[in-house]
């Protein structure tokens, strides 16, 4: 997890006055120290929901930073829209001692648009500041309150929103009207919600944490949603943008975002209407109507980042689609399904958590709104299919790793449904490699490999295959570790089938690719696919070992060797099975021949941390194996 | 290479028909079957057409402005390339009435449609997206509609600016070929400019004439020169890796503001021209020289910071140091003070002029004769020495000279040592300014100490198989300068020793030592003493041993067949690695490792390798050098057999054998 999360802290607030607490550095606790540049000495949140579309923050949080490091962890960002107004911004900044240096106020801050660069549009501002204190530590005290005019999304609490960042005291306070009904979920909190009413009769949930660790960024941890310390609230009844409504579970929110976002958003112009009728009217096997109409949808539009309407919630209008041939994922997505109605086949918009490096799920037990991409379901019987609409080369019904096997959230007329999207599995995942190659007395090396990619690893040669050709030779030598590679002939196939294979095949040649001298040559016996680092070892380990992806990977290899040379080395003969994976390499030599076989296969699933080590060890042993060298003497 | 083109003294051709711009809303057949460009068969996109004209004119507010109006038509052959579909224009707010300003913005996209039929969709300007980036930034953007391959969009707008200093250059060479670029410009004789071109490129027309009574102020009237730059046949440009920026090597024409006639009262006033001007300019400027002397402002408060030092150089040192931890760099760059020196000292706080300034004048308040240098980073290329302007620098240092040496300062970054320089600004020439004397260029390259490292490993074989003894490294010049920054992004050394033997699941460090992190001017030293799990055990008749353990390259870092452009590197660099073995009596080497060499052509560059071992011990050593810091394309070839002979030089293995 990045220090950036620290930037999208919820927009808080309380209300205490400033100045008054010691924040001398020496107070800290020891035990808070390892691994921590900068400790949150005391964090005060209050969420006020004065109406539906009335909600005041505000939050009271002084921090100390040790060190350079802690810098980014004291940026103040407060980002705001439409819907919120910052009503005041105030701060002091203490010394080590805990003595006053400097004040500052909502004018120090810089205000700026919040959009990154590659989005056409996004209305989303923030205002920022770091002070520049030069002698560390320091401490920031800082409070501020903001309006927000909408209560859809309740901002969750996570006091502890980055890594080398430890907490002395933190505290959330939720207040509402007796008759607003919220329901929330504690997620690794230690303690229990404390509700209470005050005395004007308002209700009051609060949560709060001490005295807690800075955690290091560990490989191979889960998504920080699995582990960091949160609550997250939904309301039951609620105002979004004017509009009004209400859930308790996924049917319910599920309709209220069909109903109020989607609905009425897919008609076409009539010449479009022709078009699509025209071109799926020969064709009775619903799949290949489905096919032919995302291929055109493909090839008439593409992505295009624009983050306008309800909170960047509701898609264009299938017809703006149409006309411009471009849109977000929101807006491809309602526009294929616009064209798939006109096919006759209906589907579902579903809301989806995008993520490549890590899948993330809908919360089963817990409706509120979650996601970041869209993607469309067919729901064919007995063969669900699903379709990544932003992408013009993605064949019909592969969704690719970044929204495999994982929970999303189908807005139907019916209400919403949790659906569960393809899975790939660790044998489907495939890199098979075979290669002939000639080794000379001189060293060289010449030969032919083929590799075939499936399943999600099926697009992994895409960015090189998009290329011009000449291109495309310089981008394929660097995923090969061969000395002096020159390839002769690289070409492509892709099979765009719904199990769709990519073919790679490459004529090369490696001059002075062994090392020879006196008699001897030396070569790696693996020169195509090698692991050259394990992952770092991690001491005290946390959190539970998360393997995201399980992949396969095969390799053969036949050397022809020079003649009148045989080997000395002891042949390689590495076999290891493990809960997580396993790995085979095995050199037979046969003659003037040696045939090199390797597996390695790496299994998805979560593991008590204890197994990290192992897994640690295991990759050493890879690595051992992968770069393993072949010696042969003159006879 | 470039060239100057003077307008000043430029003789008219006589009158010449000019091109104008070509006509907006039109396609040809040719260009909408066209399935790829037959110059570059490789390329996804091709520009069929690109104009643009600047010139100055009385505007309706009765203010002059530039008014840059731009036409391109572009050929997409797949979606590849649909982001040259989406565009981009900075627009800058200045802080008073002057500001810039985007009209007209009109867009076609021709396609041909699914039954085959040629289309054309336009550009929406409800689609045309504002926002207000920061204070002075706004960006308007567009997307082209109904992109879809082999697709051809053409789309236009104007620009109309007051700033008459930033006279819109012309890129002729972009990452994708054109077929033809074209720039003109109308220049009233009252403004004049210098013109350059750089680049490789050679125009393929350039024509100048004189459009008579073209401007009018008032009663004040002038003629306006004209002047068309075209190019054809334009290659795309390919960027390679270790190179400085793209824009050094970009074909492109640049203006720089030379002088103008005040409408006031019809003076010449000079923007800039001879050295002496901008001289006398920058030490009028009250953001620059304003700040340089400000000597005494300073004076009081690095007096503590010399207390006690004698000599120059030392006080210099102490000066240096003080003001490095004193400031925080908010990360602005720039060659003018923002707030004032006296502002930014007091909030701890500024940007690289801010802090550098107050450099110099701090030196020059304790005595130390120093200059400030102004230079153009790596990012923003190379600068022109052609001709005087200000316009290309974007960074300032300082430039201290004591006895008959000189040293090149940037106090903005804690980790830097008295006279080095980061790599950013280490980018051919800067010039240096002083109060008193006239300003001269500086190499800035050639101060700077080489980036040296220095491997010793000392290692006894047990008998139970692992490696046990010390690890030493000596991280010298720059590359102290890069280990400083690594272990300062940990809490501290500890966490970084601890990092570090993570990272290496095959060795426990038994203890480890960190000298001179806070010691900028030495090497930084690292010593661990380490057991490897080398060997399982040492019943084994053979043990091959790889004696270069943790200095592996794997791959050679230059793949292409022959490159186009120099390998920059900024400074040169030594390797050095010393291992030690010592085995069990019960071990002889069997296999010693090849001694291999290779020498770059006029000493650019070198690796050895040398053995030395008796039957019980040994030493490998290998060293690489480059000794240059930048190497044309003809020594690519030798760059690559020097990293090719490393790794043939680690293939070989030795071996232990166990004496019988």
């Amino acid at each position: 997890m990045s220090r950036i999360l620290i930037l999208l802290y919820p927009l808080l607030f309380c209300g205490a006055a400033m100045g008054q607490n010691n924040y001398d550095a020496s107070l800290i606790s020891k035990d808070l120290l390892p691994h921590a540049s900068a400790i949150v000495r005391n964090d005060d949140v209050s969420v006020d929901v004065k109406d539906l579309d009335n909600v005041i923050y505000h939050e009271k949080k002084a921090i100390t930073v040790l060190n350079k490091n802690g810098d980014e962890l004291a940026h103040m960002a407060i980002f705001y829209d439409k819907n919120i107004v910052v009503r005041y911004i105030k701060g002091l900044a203490y010394n080590e001692y805990g003595k006053i240096i400097t004040r500052f106020n909502e004018h120090d801050f810089q205000d700026e648009s919040a959009g990154d660069n590659s989005s056409l549009f996004q209305d989303e501002r923030v205002k920022h500041y770091i002070p520049s204190i030069t002698q560390y530590p320091y401490t920031i005290e800082y409070e501020y309150e903001v309006r927000n005019k909408q209560t859809l999304n309740l901002d969750s609490w996570i006091p502890i929103p980055a890594t080398s960042l430890a907490v002395e005291k933190s505290s959330y306070t939720f207040m509402c009207k007796p008759d607003f009904n919220i329901r929330y979920k504690e997620i690794n909190i230690p303690g229990k919600v404390v509700t209470a009413a005050t005395k004007d009769g308002l209700k009051t949930y609060t949560w709060q944490i001490a005295q807690i660790k800075a955690f290091r960024d560990e490989p191979y941890s889960p998504n920080w949603r699995q582990y960091l310390s949160r609550v997250i609230i939904a309301p039951e009844r609620f105002s979004y943008y004017g509009i009004p409504g209400s859930f308790t579970n996924w049917e319910q929110l599920g309709r209220w975002e069909y109903d109020n976002l989607l609905k009425n958003r897919t008609s076409l112009p009539d010449q479009t209407v022709r078009y699509i009728k025209n071109l799926t009217a020969d064709i009775s096997d619903p799949k290949l109507k489905a096919k032919k109409t995302y291929e055109y949808a493909q090839q008439k539009t593409h992505y295009i980042s624009i983050q306008v309407g309800i909170g960047g919630y509701r898609p264009f209008l299938a017809s703006d689609v149409d006309q411009h041939g471009y849109g977000d994922c929101k807006a491809l997505v309602n526009y294929t399904q616009a064209l798939l109605k006109v096919a006759g086949i209906d589907s579902y918009y579903c809301v989806v958590y995008g993520n490549t490096d890590e899948k993330l799920s809908m919360l089963d037990d817990f409706a509120s709104m979650q996601g970041n991409h869209a993607i469309l379901c067919i729901p064919f019987k007995n063969d669900t299919t699903w379709l990544e609409c932003t992408n013009q080369q993605m064949p019909f019904g592969f969704l690719g790793d970044f929204t495999d096997d994982r929970t999303v959230l189908a807005c139907t007329p019916e209400g919403g449904k949790l659906l569960h999207t393809t899975k790939y599995s660790t044998e489907q995942n495939l890199e098979k490699r075979k290669a002939d190659f000639i080794l000379n007395e001189a060293g060289e090396l010449t030969g032919n490999m083929e590799t075939v990619f499936k399943g999600t690893n099926y697009d992994e040669r895409n960015t090189v295959i998009e290329e011009a050709p000449v291109e495309r030779i310089k981008h394929i030598k660097k995923y090969y570790p061969i000395n002096n590679l020159e390839i002769e002939k690289l070409e492509f196939k892709q099979d765009k089938s719904r199990q769709p294979v990519t073919t790679e095949s490459i004529r090369l040649s490696a001059h002075e690719y062994s090392a020879v001298d006196d008699g001897k040559i030396y070569f790696s016996l693996n020169s195509v696919d090698r692991y050259t680092h394990p992952p770092k070892m991690v001491r005290n380990r946390q959190m539970p070992v998360y393997i995201n992806r399980g992949y396969t990977e095969e390799d053969e290899i036949n050397y022809t060797l020079p003649k009148g040379y045989h080997l000395i080395s002891e042949p390689l003969s590495v076999t290891i099975n493990k809960p997580f994976g396993s790995y085979s390499g095995i050199m037979i030599p046969d003659g003037n021949k040696l045939i090199y076989k390797r597996k390695f296969q790496i299994k998805d699933g979560t593991y008590a941390k204890e197994t990290y080590q192992e897994l640690v060890d295991f990759y050493q042993s890879v690595v051992d194996a992968d770069n393993y060298n072949v010696t042969l003497v003159k006879n | 290479m470039k060239k100057t083109l003077l307008f000043l003294t430029l003789l008219f051709a006589s009158p010449t028909v000019f091109a104008q711009d070509f006509p907006f809303g039109q396609v040809s057949t040719e260009e909408i079957e066209m399935k790829k460009y037959d110059k570059d068969t490789s390329a996804h996109a091709v520009v069929l057409n690109e104009y643009g004209t600047s010139r100055i004119i009385l505007a309706s507010d009765n203010y002059t402005k530039v008014v840059f109006e731009y036409h391109i038509k572009i050929k997409i052959f797949d979606q590849s390339q649909f982001s040259k579909g989406t565009l981009e224009i900075p627009v800058y707010n200045g802080d008073n009435d002057a500001y810039e300003e985007v009209e007209d913005i009109q867009g076609t996209t021709y396609y041909k449609d699914e039954n085959g039929l040629q289309q054309k969709a336009e550009l929406d300007s409800k689609q045309v997206f504002r926002t207000k980036k920061s204070k002075h930034w706004t960006i308007l953007k567009f997307a082209m509609p109904a992109l879809r391959n082999g697709c051809v969009i053409e789309y236009k707008y104007r620009l109309s600016s007051p700033y008459k200093e930033n006279f819109h250059s012309w890129e002729f060479q972009s990452d994708i070929p054109k077929k033809y670029s074209e720039y003109q410009v109308h220049i009233p004789a009252f403004w004049s400019y210098n013109a350059s071109l750089k680049g490789h490129l050679k125009l393929t027309r350039n024509v100048a004439d004189l459009e008579s009574t073209c401007f009018t102020y008032g009663t004040a009237k002038c003629d306006c020169s004209h002047m068309v730059y075209g190019v054809s046949d334009i290659p795309a440009f390919v960027a390679e890796d270790n190179m400085t920026s793209p824009k050094n090597f970009l074909s492109a024409i640049n203006f720089e503001l030379v002088d103008y006639i005040s409408f006031v009262n019809g003076s010449k006033i000079k923007y800039a021209k001879e050295w002496r001007d901008i001289d006398y300019q920058l030490k009028q400027e009250p953001e620059f020289g304003g700040q340089l002397k400000r000597k005494d402002l300073m004076k009081d408060r690095i007096s503590a910071a010399i207390t006690g030092k004698t000599d120059d150089l030392s006080k210099a040192q102490a000066i240096y140091a003080f003001l490095q931890k004193w400031y925080k760099w908010n990360n602005f760059i720039g060659i003018y003070s923002t707030d004032g020196i006296k502002k930014a000292f007091e909030s701890h706080s500024g940007s690289v002029p801010d802090i550098n300034l107050s450099l110099v004048a701090a030196l020059n308040s304790a005595g130390i004769n120093t200059e400030a240098v102004l230079l153009s980073t790596r990012e923003n290329g190379f600068i022109n020495t052609l001709y005087p302007a200000l316009g290309d620098f974007n960074y300032v240092i300082a430039k201290t000279n004591i006895g008959d040496k000189s040293y090149l300062l940037d106090a903005s970054d804690p980790y830097l040592a008295f006279g080095m320089l980061p790599l950013s600004c280490l980018n051919d020439k800067g010039r240096a300014f002083s109060l008193d004397k006239p300003s001269y260029w500086i190499d800035l390259g050639t101060t700077q100490q080489r980036e040296s490292i220095t491997y010793t490993y000392d290692l006894t074989l047990q008998d139970n198989g692992k490696l046990k003894g010390t690890l030493t490294r000596y991280f010298g010049g720059y590359s102290g300068y890069e280990r400083r920054k690594a272990i300062k992004k940990f809490n501290t050394p500890d966490e970084y020793v601890e990092n570090f033997g993570e990272k290496l699941p095959k060795f426990k460090i038994l203890k480890s030592s960190i000298i001179n992190i806070d010691s900028l001017d030495k090497p930084l030293g690292e010593s661990y003493e380490v057991e490897i799990n080398m060997f399982d055990n040492t019943n084994h008749n053979r043990l091959a041993f790889d004696p270069f353990i943790l200095n592996k390259i794997t791959t050679n870092p230059f793949k292409l067949a022959e490159r186009g452009y120099p390998v920059d590197w900024g400074m040169p660099s030594d390797e050095r690695y010393i291992l030690t073995v010592h085995l069990p009596e019960k071990y002889a080497i069997e296999n010693p490792p090849q001694e291999v060499s290779f020498f770059m052509p006029n000493k650019g560059g070198k690796f050895f390798t040398s053995f030395d071992g008796n039957s019980n011990s040994f030493t490998f050593s290998y060293l690489t050098s480059f000794n240059k810091s930048v190497y044309g394309p003809e020594e690519y070839p030798y760059l690559k057999e020097l990293y090719n002979k490393i790794i043939l030089a680690e293939k070989n293995e030795m071996v232990f054998k166990k004496k019988s």
